[in-house]
């Protein structure tokens, strides 16, 4: 490549990502309208600046086009799992139910914000915990703001090892690391000592958006346990087998978390009566409409069919081998800006194999949900219907978002602006770089709104990075992973899924501004820690 | 008060931006496979205008209708 890295390329580079943040932040501007802001910049800046021809852009474009569709289908589906569950008034019935096992309810906020969430993150991921977590929590009785949050930040420790390790086998890949050496080992290990730390960081946020000193004092105890079982469970298993190493534990806190309902500390009804995330109002809602023949395990059976179908799919290699063999995807050819900067021809771009993937599970989950509900009759008449219709008419806007932000990145991407930016950052501060090691990682989610994503962006340059200022890799392809995961709280396409559930569209910028004030000290804490060992 | 249409609201807008999308996405892949420039330029062209209807609703017409 032979992009001269300036101060002009550079913050023309970082333009539309400033722009869009500020739009979000500042001017409280949905993602819906936000996004093609920062895609005309990146657009303009790539024609311009950055030398590509517009056939170029074009097939970025598409490119974009395409894995956004693929994350959409998630969403979609996605949604209509939670309008299955919606017609059925199961939410109520969850929130009643939850309510007997879990009197304590801060525990029930971290069960229904955190532990569920980690337990979908171990399976599904793409924003799928965030997309049908803020409907459950709304369900509980938390304003839908909060509940757009707070399985942000359930969700995010999860991004790196879940999905059954997609997103660190994409780390590995790009940054050359072979399974079982002793590189690969101490990545692992290094990346799940981080993402443990932002685990219970994570943790005392949701308390403390709870009901501040008080709640995080109160469920302190329950968030070292639990995360001495994800976060530590993760750590020791990240050096035996990365695949369900996020899996297990999160599988593992679901039941304890259930049991810490029965424990001394944990087993009265105990509230803080003005927290300010919820809606005391809403609470005593919707009593009427209960359907009261519906238990708790019949509510949740959409969500059990979606863990078991899941794991069956995921970890029978058979199956997935049988079922993996349909793929769609499309040719691009290459295509070189002015500059040189080459994005190589691909015989079948991102390949979709769409009996293997989250939409399909959500999919068939949502069905089998439907045709269970209706025939106990908790579905009534022209509720069908209505599930389908509603759906439609609820994932329009994000869909839209969603495609320009993945059209931004890919642009980003292929025009050689995001080798620019992280170069950048790397040549102007040296060794120093190494705390701002863990922000790559995140700006790499951000754009992108996945932590594989942002492995197979920046994994390679980290590596390269590290070489160059002559520090330990491992420690800083760990940080780039924790800082992607850090990220996935952040990125506006996950933040689009909850808000478009919880319908609250528009609301991106605020949820946004709140998730920062952690994740951002959070990343800074990180990059101290890489900079402290760098420098033993 | 008068019931609005589907394609009137904003949803069935951003439907229809969804729609136009689909249309360049396949215009655009058919230019890459034919080596027709033409093709891809004018799905580009499509994609942004389709991508620019919602801010351009919300902050242009919108706003003008406020006033």
């Amino acid at each position: 490549m032979n992009i001269p890295v300036t101060i002009f390329m550079w913050v023309m580079a970082f333009l539309p990502i400033a722009v869009l943040l500020v739009l979000l932040i500042k001017f409280q501007w949905g993602a819906t309208e936000a996004a093609p802001i920062g895609l005309l910049i990146t657009i303009i800046t790539g024609i311009f600046v950055y030398k590509a021809d517009v056939t170029l852009i074009a097939a970025e474009s598409a490119k974009g086009i395409w894995n956004a569709l693929i994350i959409l289908l998630i969403v979609w589906t996605a949604i209509l799992m939670y309008q299955v569950g919606d017609e059925a008034k199961a939410f109520l019935v969850i929130r009643n139910g939850m309510r007997k096992l879990l009197p304590n309810e801060l525990l029930l906020v971290l069960a229904m914000g955190w532990i569920f969430e980690s337990f979908l993150q171990g399976i599904t991921g793409f924003g799928v915990p965030v997309a049908v977590g803020a409907p459950l929590l709304i369900g509980i009785g938390v304003q839908p703001m909060w509940a757009v949050i707070i399985p942000l930040f359930g969700q995010a420790w999860g991004n790196t090892f879940g999905t059954l390790g997609a997103a660190w086998d994409s780390l590995a890949m790009s940054a050359g690391l072979a399974a079982g050496t002793p590189e690969y080992l101490s990545t692992a290990l290094w990346t799940a000592a981080f993402i443990w730390l932002w685990n219970i960081i994570g943790g005392v946020a949701i308390c403390w958006f709870y009901g501040r000193g008080k709640a995080v004092k109160k469920g302190l105890p329950a968030v070292l346990i639990l995360s001495v079982i994800q976060g530590g469970g993760e750590l020791l298993l990240a050096g035996v087998n990365t695949t369900i190493c996020c899996f297990v534990p999160s599988t593992i806190s679901l039941l304890v978390i259930l049991l810490l309902g029965r424990s001394k500390l944990y087993r009265e009804e105990w509230s803080v009566e003005n927290s300010p995330i919820m809606n005391r109002k809403f609470t005593s809602q919707g009593a009427d409409e209960t359907p009261k023949d519906m238990t708790l395990v019949q509510a949740f059976v959409p969500y059990f069919l979606l863990s078991i179908i899941t794991l069956v799919v995921l970890v029978v290699s058979p199956i997935n081998e049988f079922l993996g063999q349909v793929k769609i995807g499309f040719a691009f050819p290459e295509t070189v800006t002015g500059y040189g900067y080459v994005n190589e021809a691909s015989e079948s771009f991102s390949p979709l194999s769409i009996f293997t993937h989250a939409s399909m599970f959500l999919f068939v989950s949502s069905i089998l949900g439907l045709l269970f509900y209706k025939k106990h009759g908790w579905i009534k008449k022209g509720g069908v219907k209505r599930v389908f219709a509603k759906s439609v008419s609820m994932t329009m806007p994000s869909g839209i978002a969603v495609i320009g932000l993945v059209i931004m990145s890919k642009i980003m991407d292929g025009t050689g602006q995001t080798v620019v930016l992280a170069n950048g950052i790397a040549d102007v501060l040296g060794v120093v770089y190494v705390v701002f090691a863990p922000f790559v990682g995140l700006l790499g989610t951000f754009m992108t709104g996945s932590n594989m994503s942002s492995n197979i962006l920046f994994g390679g340059f980290q590596l390269t990075t590290a070489k160059l200022l002559a520090v330990d890799p491992s420690i800083i392809l760990g940080a780039q992973s924790a800082g992607g995961a850090i990220g996935s709280a952040v990125s506006p396409s996950k933040i689009i899924l909850g808000t478009t559930t919880a319908n609250i569209l528009g609301s991106e910028g605020k949820v946004l501004k709140k998730i920062m004030s952690i994740t951002i000290p959070a990343t800074i804490l990180i990059g101290i820690i890489v900079f402290a060992v760098v420098g033993l | 008060m008068e019931q609005k249409g589907f394609f009137q609201t904003k949803a069935g807008g951003l439907t229809i931006a969804f729609i136009v999308i689909m249309i360049a996405f396949a215009m655009i892949l058919a230019g890459l496979y034919m080596g027709m420039d033409a093709l891809c330029v004018i799905g580009f062209v499509l994609i942004v205008a389709a991508m620019l209807y919602s801010p351009v609703d919300v902050y242009v017409i919108h706003r003008k209708d406020k006033r």
